[in-house]
């Protein structure tokens, strides 16, 4: 029974940033309109897969950015593939960088944050200008992403502390 | 036994992951975007799409109740702060309704008396179906919603969805309980609208910002102030009803034909698919080209 228990945990444990990571999608599908809409909604997702790529990449696998971001397209009604090309590029790039942050003031980490969230910006706006043949108005998701950026100390510290506390003790 | 353990709690991805499949899932991911440029439409993509609507449909309407209820909560403190300029505004709308009224019960009879004429054919009425909203995309370039009404409520692709003040967008994806609402501000929307006035048509185009704007097909209009006209359906093309109200020129730039849309989608909570007949000799291919796609996928 014990036995059994603890692998439940674990398995739940080890599942975690996954789940976080659905939920960030779900909240992105849900009509929250911010501010009467003048506010955009974060993309939490970017900031799970950032965290977990910097602090603890085994918990974060391929696999599940790719099917997190596979949902977001399936729910946004965009092309398949566009977000889980996005979240995996994040994803490499945070992860070839993530010596230079482990360990690093919050601060300096934020800032690889903006410059991930500028990065995975880029991406977007190319892939989607180069399929609709016209280049894109770039404000809503320079908008979007600066609200991310903005929000990513409260997500960093939650996910810290639920990292730290909850997910690597036993 | 904790060795063993050790093991487990990283098993949802080892080591070796890292690198090889992260490549391999990116090369996935890319085949995949490549291939829905080619065949954006493509039933299966679409079949995907409208099964993760429905499978997410029950949760997104779970979710959707307490923010649509906190929304409301909001929404009231700020009325609190500007009751007055509101209820100022309000009395002299209802001035100007009532004004309309009286136009309009005056036209009710005109267009009775006309109707009693033998040579009179009521247009097809509507069916109207009201759906509440229980998702949408809050993304910077797709602009869409999610409706709680799907084909079992004979909801069909390409049918216009209004609210209280005016279209919304249209139906493009149809799941069992819940369908997609493409709106009017979506890179991908083309609506066909005419400017009243000026009995000009044209096309109104997304732009993902938040007036689409109109491109022409029929005639010239260089030199012809539009500012300020109301923006309607014009029924070409066979899909939209004619007549629904879409917004007002903009009062920018005279060559630039952006529409205010009378949609305030930061308030659109629930809506009405019109399910609408159009009248024609022949059948209907669109309807039926539709329906056996979706058989299809």
């Amino acid at each position: 029974m014990g036995a059994r228990a603890e692998g439940l945990s674990r398995l739940a444990k080890a599942a975690t940033p996954t789940a976080l990571g659905l939920f960030g999608v779900i909240a992105l599908a849900l009509p929250v309109r911010l501010f009467e809409g003048h506010l955009p909604m974060p993309v939490i997702p970017l900031a799970v897969v950032f965290f977990w790529s910097v602090y603890a990449p085994n918990y974060l696998p391929a696999l599940s950015v790719f099917f997190v971001g596979l949902l977001q397209d399936l729910l946004s009604g965009g092309p398949l593939g566009l977000w889980p090309a996005v979240y995996l590029i994040t994803q490499y790039i945070v992860l070839s960088q993530r010596f230079y942050f482990l360990g690093r003031e919050q601060r300096v980490v934020w800032l690889g944050f903006a410059l991930a969230a500028a990065g995975a910006g880029i991406i977007l706006w190319l892939i989607m200008s180069l399929m609709s043949g016209v280049l894109l108005p770039i404000r809503s998701l320079a908008l979007q992403m600066l609200a991310t950026v903005a929000i990513y100390p409260a997500f960093g510290f939650a996910f810290s502390h639920l990292h730290r506390r909850v997910l690597v003790e036993a | 036994m904790e060795i063993l353990g050790q093991d487990r709690r990283e098993g949802l991805g080892r080591k070796a992951s890292s690198r090889f499949s992260l490549f391999l899932l990116t090369a996935v991911a890319v085949l995949l975007l490549f291939s829905s440029l080619y065949s954006a439409q493509a039933s299966v993509f679409r079949k995907a799409r409208e099964n993760a609507m429905d499978a997410a449909a029950p949760i997104l309407s779970f979710l959707s109740g307490p923010i649509t209820y906190v929304d409301g909560m909001v929404g009231k403190i700020g009325d609190y702060f500007r009751v007055l300029e509101q209820n100022d505004a309000l009395r002299q709308e209802n001035a100007e309704l009532r004004q309309w009224m009286d136009e309009a019960l005056a036209l009710r009879e005109t267009i009775a008396a006309y109707e009693q004429l033998q040579t009179y054919q009521a247009p097809p009425n509507a069916r109207p179906v009201d759906a509440f909203v229980i998702g949408e995309t809050n993304d910077a370039f797709a602009h869409s919603m999610l409706v709680n009404a799907g084909m079992q409520k004979n909801i069909k692709r390409g049918q216009a969805v209004i609210d209280d003040r005016g279209l919304v967008g249209r139906i493009v994806e149809t799941g069992a309980h819940a369908s997609r609402v493409l709106l009017l501000t979506d890179i991908q929307s083309r609506v066909p609208v005419y400017i009243e006035g000026a009995e000009v048509e044209g096309i109104l185009v997304g732009r993902t910002k938040a007036h689409p704007e109109i491109s022409f097909i029929e005639k010239d209009v260089q030199g012809i102030d539009l500012r300020g006209q109301r923006v309607l359906t014009s029924g070409a093309g066979g899909v939209l009803p004619r007549g629904l109200p879409v917004g007002v020129i903009s009062d920018g730039e005279q060559n630039e034909m952006a529409v205010n849309l009378y949609a305030n989608y930061a308030r659109t909570r629930m809506v009405r698919v019109m399910n609408y007949e159009f009248p024609q000799l022949a059948p209907t291919e669109d309807t039926t080209i539709s329906s056996t796609d979706a058989l299809d996928g």
